[in-house]
Order: C-alpha cells, then structure tokens, then sequence
C-alpha cells in the first residue's frame, strides 16, 4: 500500500514515515504544505492520503480542505486526516463526500502501531476510520429521554460506536472478545431499533449509523 | 449722542466724532463771521462722513474707507477755497463740492451696507440700528443736494434734520441694549444657579452673549488640552476667536465665540465672572470623564493585548511543544514493537512511559484549549460556534449573520459567550431547545442564546458573572433574563466597529 503523507512538523513527519515503514506500508513522498500535497497526490496516486489538518502558510485549516479537495478530484484514492484536536463539524465536512475511503483521527492514534496502520489499510481500501472521541460525542449529545438511543443495550451500543468508527464485524467480534455471528445480530437488533434501513455493506452501514447520530 | 459715547467709550473715536457733528451744526447756524459759518457748514458735512464710515467702533476699516473719508476733507477744503483764493467762482466750486459730497457719502453707504453684508450675527446686531439710521440721513443729504434743490440751503431741509438725528438716536438705542444685554447676563446668573447641566451651560452662555455658534472647552491639567462637555479632545471652529476664563490663575475653560464679541468686551467679562463657578465645576466633571475615556481606552487595549499574547500561546504550544511532546510515545511505539517477544518487563515499561507521555500531552492540550480555543484560531466565531452546536445535547438552531471578520478579542467574547450559555442549558436548565443568534446591530455585536428550560438562572453565579465582566473589559454588556418557568435568554451586545 502507497502513501503520501503531508505534516508540517519534520521530527513527526518522519516518525511517522519510519513507523508506517515498519508496518510494511510505503510512503512514496512527505510534504509539508498543501499546495505540494495535492501536487504528489496528482504524481503518485497513492491509495491514501494521510493530512494534518494545520498546515502553512496560515496553519489554520488548509489540510481539511485540501483533504476534501482530494475526495473530490480523486475518488479513488482513500483521505486520513490527523489532528490534534477531533472535532464533530469537521467529521460532517468530511461525511459530506460520503464514507468511502475517509478517516478522521486524533493525532495521538499514531502511538498504538497496530490499530493506527490497520485504520490506514482500511482507509486505503475504501473503508472508513473515525475517532471514538467524535463518535463518543455524537451518541452522549442525544440524550433526550425519548430518543430511540436509549433503548439499546450496552453491549448494543458499544458496538454502535465501533461500527460508527468504521469497523468491520470481524474487528468489532475481535474487540469485543465475542463471536462474529454475535455481532451480526446485535447489528440488527441496533438497526430495528434505530428505525434504519440495514445493509449488509459496510461502508454505508457506517454512513446510516453516522447521519442517524448527527441528525 | 457725542458725549455718552465719549463718556462710555472713551478709547473709541466715536464719542469725539459724533460730538463735532453736534458742534458744527449748531456753529453753521448761528450768525458768526461769514468765513467761520462757511467753515462750519463745510465741515459737519465731512465729519459725519467719517462717523458714519467709523461706525460702530470708531475705526476706520480697509483702506478704501481711509481713502474715502480722506476725499471727503479734501473736499471740504476745495469747498472752502473761493474764500481763500480770489478769482476762483464761488459757485462752481460749491457745485462741484457737494457733488463730489453726495459720491463720497453714496460710497460710504454701499460700503457699510457690504459690510453688514458680511457680518456675522452678534455683529449685525450692533451694526444695523446705527448703519440703518446713518443710511437714512446720507440718502436724505443726496436727495436735499442744491443739485436739484439750488434754493434751499442744507441744513433748512427738515427731512435732513430728521435724519441727522436718527444717527444718534439709533446710537443711543444701541447703547441701551448693551445695558439691557447685561442684563441677560444677570438672568445667566439665575439660570446657572437652578440649572447646572453641562449642555444648558453652554446654551445659557450663547443666549447670553448672542452667539449660536458659541463652543466651550474646558482644561484639563493633566493633559494640557481643552475637551468638550463630553471629555473629548477640542479642536476650535475655524473662523471663532477664543476667550480663556481663568479663576485663582489657572486657566478653566475656553470660550470659542464669534470675533464681533470682542467689540463688546465688557459683555464677555461679565458673562465669565458671572459663569466662572459653573465652567470651574463643569471643567471638573469634563476632566473627570476625559479619565473615564482614556480608561476604558487603556482597558481595551489590555484586553486586546491579552487577547493577542492567548492567540500566540496557542499557536506557540500547538506548532511547537504539543507535536514535539509527540514525537516521545511515537518513538517509543517503534521501540516497542521492534522488542523480542520475551522482553515482557521492558514492554511493561515502555508501555507505562508512553502512556504518561500522552496523559501529558492530553494535559497540556487542555492547558492550550484553555488559553485560547484552536477552532477559533482555525475557522473564525462562525466555525467555532457552528461547534459548539453540534455537540450540545439539545438540538440548537444557529443563525450567524456577520458581513465580516471581527476583530480577535470579540471573537473570543462572542465564542465565550455561546459556550459558557450552551453548557449552562446543558447542566441546569433541562431544556429541549435552544437558539443561537449572532448578527450586527449597527455598530453591535449581538450574540443571543435562548433556551425553552425552566429559567431561574442565577445571572451572579460564577460562570455568568465571568461572562459579563468579560463582556464589559470589551466595552459590551451581557444581559440575562431567566423567570422561573419561563426559559432563560442570555444577551450580550459587544462593539463591533
């Protein structure tokens, strides 16, 4: 798998270039600004972009929007953006392309190898990764006592939230030290419940289970 | 007429000049010697040629009036020469005499009708009896000229007589109203005794000396400049002249008036002595809110400041030490997994320093968060509000309606305002909505969040509190309307020119 990675910070962009390596994934450039990161994106089509979210000349939010610059003009090509605050509106901004190839990740993710290099493999093959603070945030806002949330279990809604984070059944199964047939049937418990149409798609799954929580 | 004038002017040339006219007419008509009476009947013609060019100050203006009243005593003299030059016919001369008179008297006509013209208000008022009745008696000595009247003599004409008495009469009348104008003074000093409010002073002080346009400044020591009522700087109205109102030897205050005042100059004293209380207090209260402005200004600028050095330090934490500080569990995630399977105790450990790392990390996040919120910093009031929206627990309707980016500090107020309002209906007020409201009001910045919970906010508790002195470091207020039962509406109007 082929990445390019844009961060304005040389100590962490390496890092994090050194570390992707060791997990076997292979960065074919390190930018430091937008206007380069669309331009390598253009060159290699890599299978996923990874953007940090403050990037020059403004270090404001030039790497969000390069970020959706790039779902909008290569489909194909999978988006993870890093940051060191998650925040809900960015996730909606992001959601707005769908939840094809998209992440959306607290800086701090990159320390656990094994789970961060997975969440960039899935993102690289069309899935989707979202943080659990951001999900986190999405579930306790609809706290309304009539609100159909409140009629899931708490086995139900832990495994909503992996499956907002855009987790397969398998990773969730694993996660939750349950079998994966286990999990299929809490998923439609979930979707009945919720009054949302079920789909044995993943990625879509990911988008009902999204816009049901930020409706 | 000569002598009140002379008694109450008696640096003006108008009491002299006006007492020679008398004199000299009364001479023409007594029988003396021939060539005196000729003298006599010559002259009164030329004098009051020079009063009525004098008048009312008894200064003679431009040149041209200098010219004109020079021509009127050369005239006089060519008129008398028949007596002292033989051969010369008497009667030419005195043809062409009073026809150069009655051009020179047209010119000082039209020249102080030009002057009045231009005159500025309290000016005309002392000008226009005394012009008008001078006018009179010049029109009256062209229509009785022998020219077209050979057989009478001037002074036989009644009209003339009429008219040359109007001249001091309108003189006289004006004299009056300078009495009657002290007088306005003394009701300035009843006025000034029931009433003392910065702009009646003001008001009073035009009244009494008959200058609409009349400004006063008022000292301020410490700055060494004259302001307004209102403690602002004063720059004087072009065209006024100033008079400075002292008391104990320090300078109180400054009248800005209309030159034609300083004719009457004893007016002005008056209307200062009687005034000079009311203008020491008036300086006080204006110096005192001079202060006042030049505090809130200092304030805002210490907010200002504030506010960049919080918008620095947050760049500075985030740009810098946040990523820095992640660099240690990244490096240590690589040693981790590039350890021997067995080396259970140094993975324990490392797992331990990696995740104090990040707690640290967390921490100073937070620090920063505090300091200054990074989502102002990255999309602006609206982004950041927008925010705070969607992670309240109640649904929240947000109407932002700004034609352009405010300045930082008003920003963070306005953000502060929404985030501190939208956790209250969080923790108190068991509401099912609420609406934020942020749009500009003129000059104003109103931000409004109004929930459907059960009000009885407390608008002294801490966090409101907080919020109002905020509010006003700024130069804004903050409003909080909670009845039991009834929902609570926080309001906060902040500067935004």
């Amino acid at each position: 798998m082929r990445v390019v990675l844009a961060e304005d910070n040389v100590l962490l962009r390496e890092g994090l270039a050194r570390l992707l390596a060791e997990a076997g994934l292979e960065v074919v450039s390190g930018v430091e600004d937008a206007t380069a990161l669309l331009a390598d994106v253009g060159r290699h089509r890599p299978d996923v972009a990874i953007v940090d979210i403050r990037l020059p000349p403004t270090r404001t939010d030039e790497g969000l929007r390069a970020a959706r610059e790039i779902r909008r003009r290569y489909p194909g090509i999978g988006v993870l953006v890093l940051s060191q605050y998650v925040r809900v509106s960015y996730t909606v901004e992001l959601l707005d392309g769908g939840a094809i190839g998209v992440g959306y990740l607290l800086k701090d993710r990159v320390t656990n190898i094994a789970e961060f290099t997975e969440a960039v493999r899935r993102v690289g093959t069309g899935g989707s990764a979202f943080d659990p603070i951001v999900i986190n945030q999405l579930v306790q806002r609809r706290a309304g006592d009539d609100d159909p949330l409140h009629a899931l279990s708490e086995r139900e809604r832990a495994v909503l939230g992996l499956m907002a984070e855009g987790r397969t059944n398998q990773a969730i199964a694993d996660r939750l030290d349950i079998a994966e047939r286990t999990v299929e049937k809490h998923c439609t418990s979930i979707f009945t419940k919720l009054g949302l149409t079920a789909s044995p798609d993943d990625h879509r799954r990911v988008l009902a289970v999204l816009r049901y929580l930020n409706a | 007429m000569g002598a009140v004038a002379w008694h109450k002017h008696p640096r003006s040339r108008v009491g002299p000049l006006a007492a020679a006219v008398g004199v000299l007419v009364l001479l023409a008509q007594l029988p003396l010697h021939p060539v005196l009476d000729r003298l006599c009947a010559a002259g009164w013609a030329a004098v009051l040629i020079h009063l009525v060019a004098a008048l009312p100050t008894g200064r003679l203006g431009s040149p041209a009036v200098r010219a004109v009243v020079a021509l009127a005593y050369l005239n006089e003299l060519v008129m008398l020469s028949p007596l002292l030059v033989t051969g010369l016919s008497d009667d030419l001369v005195k043809d062409v005499g009073t026809f150069v008179a009655v051009l020179v008297g047209a010119a000082v006509t039209a020249m102080q009708w030009m002057r009045w013209r231009r005159t500025s208000v309290p000016g005309r008022r002392s000008l226009t009896p005394v012009l008008a009745a001078a006018a009179v008696a010049v029109v009256l000595l062209l229509a009785g000229s022998p020219l077209w009247t050979p057989e009478e003599s001037l002074l036989d004409m009644g009209l003339l007589k009429v008219g040359l008495v109007a001249v001091p009469l309108a003189y006289l009348a004006t004299e009056l109203r300078t009495r009657i104008e002290r007088g306005a003074v003394a009701d300035l000093v009843v006025q000034l005794g029931s009433a003392p409010e910065p702009a009646s002073l003001r008001a009073a002080l035009a009244k009494a000396l008959h200058d609409p346009t009349l400004s006063v400044g008022y000292w301020v020591a410490e700055s060494r400049q004259y302001v307004d009522a209102d403690g602002h700087a004063l720059s004087p109205p072009p065209g006024s002249v100033a008079t400075r109102v002292d008391r104990a030897g320090e300078p109180v205050a400054l009248l800005m008036h209309d030159p034609a005042l300083l004719e009457q100059p004893t007016l002005i004293e008056a209307a200062c002595t009687a005034a000079a209380l009311a203008l020491q207090n008036e300086r006080l209260t204006a110096d005192l809110r001079a202060r006042v402005i030049q505090l809130a200004e200092s304030r805002r600028h210490v907010v200002q400041a504030a506010e960049a050095e919080r918008r620095r330090l947050e760049r500075d934490l985030h740009d810098g030490v946040q990523q820095r500080l992640l660099s240690i569990p990244m490096a240590l995630s690589v040693a981790e997994s590039s350890l021997p399977p067995d080396a259970k105790r140094a993975r324990a450990l490392i797992a331990e320093a990696k995740d104090m790392s990040l707690a640290v990390l967390d921490e100073l996040r937070a620090l920063s968060q505090g300091i200054h919120p990074a989502i102002l910093t990255e999309r602006g009031l609206d982004g950041a509000v927008r925010e705070l929206t969607l992670v309240a627990p109640v649904p929240v309707v947000l109407t932002v309606d700004l034609p352009a980016r405010l300045s930082a500090e008003i920003e963070t107020t306005a953000y502060y305002v929404v985030a501190e309002a939208l956790a209250n209906v969080t923790k108190h007020a068991a509401a099912s909505r609420a609406d934020v409201r942020i749009d500009q009001a003129g000059d104003r910045l109103v931000v409004e969040v109004v929930d459907d919970g059960r009000g009885g906010a407390d608008p002294d508790g801490s966090g409101l509190r907080g919020l109002a002195t905020r509010a006003e470091d700024n130069g804004g207020t903050l409003r909080v309307t909670s009845p039991v039962g009834g929902g609570t509406r926080v309001r906060a109007e902040l500067p935004c020119a």
